[in-house]
């Protein structure tokens, strides 16, 4: 743990091409402790894949990325989420076919340990920390309003608590860097202000700087206090809110020029 | 939020508590395997005693084929494979270490053990049976071990690949073992004592097949078994390492990203089905008291698939029912009894699950009613006009599992096990402890 850099993600000059196609190009990010950042731009844009090369899904050509001052360089999707950075999906991940609290208990899997001796013999230490992940997950599904639908197969929940289900069990893995990829899609007005209200909880209660990508306007002005725009993969502007919104490229970018 | 591990220390009970849950197994397992063994066997025919052994066998394969086919969704395709591994092992070293420990390779066992006519005058455990479970238990290691060395490379393979491979390890094992050189007949058990271990060891038999070990299978030992696979095989479902089996089975990107080592689950999978089959394979050879690679070649391992497949993926019950299911089926054929009492059966069975579960499906019902009615007028008919049926015995025991295939996909039970389906919205809350 590093904790002389004031910065909880530092993503330094990452680029990535698929063949011809730069993807991403020199991106770079600092996030502060518990900051709540907004990463937007139009269709195919780069934002998602920034998300898997954050996450290690892919690996960059160029660049680096540091957890709390470590480095991710060349560490699998497992180590990096082990390194503090959790995250949910565009297309919703969830495990379809086991239960909702199961999908939650599968997030504090990283930070236990599964001995297969100890699991076949039932320890003493593999039945506490079986109580523990229990715990633990409960706790998660009632701060999220889900506990009553805990043995339900995660299939069968709601649209609306199907997201919150992914945030649930992302946080479940005790992450410093929350990632969230379109939160509020397919939401109604109704549940995306409950949705602000909530992330922001959630950075208060779990203490985890968060990055969102969206594009629903509203939730992301409202809530980011930094924004990044993305357009072809390059980055054409970053700041405020405010300030973002009235820089010229990126109304160009969202609705053409003259 | 304090650390998992810390929370885990304080909800931990006392260390003395893993006796009773190390031990239980092993008692049911005994007491099970004795009852089936000194109550049961005695009253049934050499037989049907005989299919029980079988289907126990298939048990055990169809079941450690689940963890891997049915929790981690790997598709593996040469589990016959590593019975054969096993199973060579065992015999081997049950052979000629009969013949090196106790100078023939004749019986050395127990009651426990006793095949043969008539009574059996003697301990109820003899020196032979530990050296034929030892064997076992070492076949089995073997097998395990031939499942890191495939499953290490091959498990970074998906879907149709990862097929392939382990459809080519089960040949090269085949082929393998059958160009081993011949045996050291029983008769000449005096020139073995001269070659060293390691040389004989090999002498496999080559295409005849490994012949003449000495018998040592019987219900009792299958089933001491069957009821241990079992009890493991579950207690690993419902774990945490199990959830990792299962999440890896739903999204694999997904459980990458909540922290599973996807590589190190699927080996771990591969291994542990592989000891269990390789135990199989030990007990497998020592009922006939023979083993030839050419019967454990890819159909060995598609009827093991057929079996997981036909269960419900993922579920330990439906493996279970669909290996006694299946073992029975072909024998049954042989001399058809009437179909409609088991027509009836089924129809209880289903209409009682639907009123448990409150929720009433007429089709499936009329579906099973008519088909019975069909079968048994055309049992009548083929009856009647003299037909023998067992010649079509194969014909109708693939048309069986196209009809369940259409009618029933997920299997017998789904991912769920037997007593699940009956709950309401799924399963029980688990409380850690099993």
């Amino acid at each position: 743990m590093n904790d002389q850099s004031p910065y909880v993600l530092d993503v330094d000059e990452i680029s990535i091409a698929f063949g011809g196609l730069k993807a991403v190009q020199s991106f770079s990010m600092r996030i502060p402790r518990q900051g709540l950042y907004g990463l937007i731009g139009p269709n195919g844009a780069g934002k998602t894949t920034c998300f898997n090369l954050l996450t290690g899904v892919y690996r960059p050509d160029k660049g680096s990325v540091r957890v709390d001052g470590e480095p991710l360089t060349g560490l699998k999707p497992h180590q990096i989420a082990a390194k503090g950075l959790s995250r949910t999906f565009q297309n919703i991940r969830l495990f379809g076919e086991l239960s909702v609290l199961d999908n939650v208990k599968l997030g504090s899997h990283l930070r236990g340990s599964h001995s297969l001796g100890g699991t076949v013999l039932r320890s003493a230490g593999y039945i506490g920390q079986e109580r523990a992940i229990e715990d633990r997950a409960m706790d998660l599904l009632s701060i999220f309003n889900l506990a009553g639908r805990a043995q339900e197969q995660a299939k069968n929940l709601p649209y609306g608590d199907q997201r919150r289900l992914e945030i649930a069990r992302a946080l479940a893995t005790e992450p410093k860097v929350l990632l969230l990829d379109e939160p509020a899609a397919g939401m109604n007005p109704q549940e995306k202000i409950e949705l602000r209200t909530l992330i922001r909880q959630v950075r208060e209660r779990f203490k985890v700087a968060i990055l969102l990508i969206e594009h629903d306007m509203g939730v992301v002005m409202n809530l980011c206090e930094h924004i990044t725009v993305l357009n072809f993969g390059e980055t054409i502007a970053r700041g405020t809110p405010e300030a973002v919104q009235n820089d010229p490229k990126v109304v160009e970018a969202y609705l053409g020029t003259e | 939020m304090s650390r998992l591990v810390d929370q885990a220390r304080s909800l931990s009970p006392a260390g003395w508590t893993v006796l009773p849950r190390l031990l239980w197994p092993l008692v049911v397992g005994v007491v099970i395997a004795g009852l089936i063994q000194f109550v049961i066997g005695p009253n049934i025919s050499g037989f049907t005693s005989k299919v029980m052994l079988v289907a126990g066998i298939n048990i055990i394969m169809a079941v450690s084929l689940t963890v891997v086919n049915g929790f981690t969704g790997q598709f593996s395709m040469g589990h016959a494979g590593f019975m054969a591994v096993g199973g060579y092992v065992a015999a081997t070293i049950t052979y000629y270490g009969s013949i090196k420990l106790f100078g023939t390779a004749d019986f050395a066992g127990g009651t426990v053990s006793w095949t043969g006519a008539g009574a059996f005058e003697g301990p109820i455990v003899g020196k032979g049976d530990l050296l034929f479970i030892g064997s076992c238990i070492v076949g089995g290691l073997a097998a395990a071990g031939a499942g890191y060395i495939v499953g290490l490379p091959s498990l970074r393979l998906r879907g149709d690949y990862l097929a392939i491979v382990t459809l080519g390890f089960g040949e090269i094992v085949r082929v393998l073992l059958q160009g081993t050189p011949d045996q050291i007949q029983p008769w000449k058990a005096k020139e073995a004592l001269d070659v060293p271990w390691y040389e004989l060891l090999l002498k496999l038999g080559g295409p005849k097949g490994f012949n003449l070990l000495p018998t040592y299978t019987t219900l009792f030992w299958v089933y001491l078994f069957v009821v241990l696979t079992l009890i493991v095989s579950y207690r690993l479902k419902n774990s945490s390492t199990g959830r990792a089996f299962l999440s890896i089975r739903e999204d694999e990107i997904a459980a990458q990203a909540m922290g599973v080592d996807v590589t190190r689950y699927k080996v771990r999978a591969f291994v542990l089905a592989s000891f269990f089959a390789g135990m199989a394979g030990g007990l497998y050879a020592m009922d006939i008291g023979a083993i030839n690679a050419g019967d454990l070649g890819f159909q060995r391992s598609f009827d093991f698939i057929i079996m997981v497949v036909l269960g419900g993926l993922g579920s330990i019950s439906g493996a279970t029912l669909a290996a006694v299911i299946l073992t029975i089926l072909p024998e049954l054929l042989r001399d058809l009894p009437p179909i409609w009492p088991a027509g009836l059966v089924l129809l209880a069975g289903m209409a009682a699950a639907q009123k448990l579960r409150g929720q009433w499906r007429l089709r499936p019902l009329i579906v099973v009613a008519v088909l019975t009615a069909v079968l048994e007028i055309a049992r009548r008919v083929c009856v009647a006009k003299g037909i023998n049926i067992a010649d079509y015995r194969l014909i109708l025991y693939a048309s069986l599992l196209i009809v369940m295939m259409l009618s029933r996909p997920q299997g017998l039970f789904g991912v769920r096990e037997a007593w699940e389906l009956f709950g309401r919205g799924g399963k029980k809350p688990a409380k850690g402890a099993a």
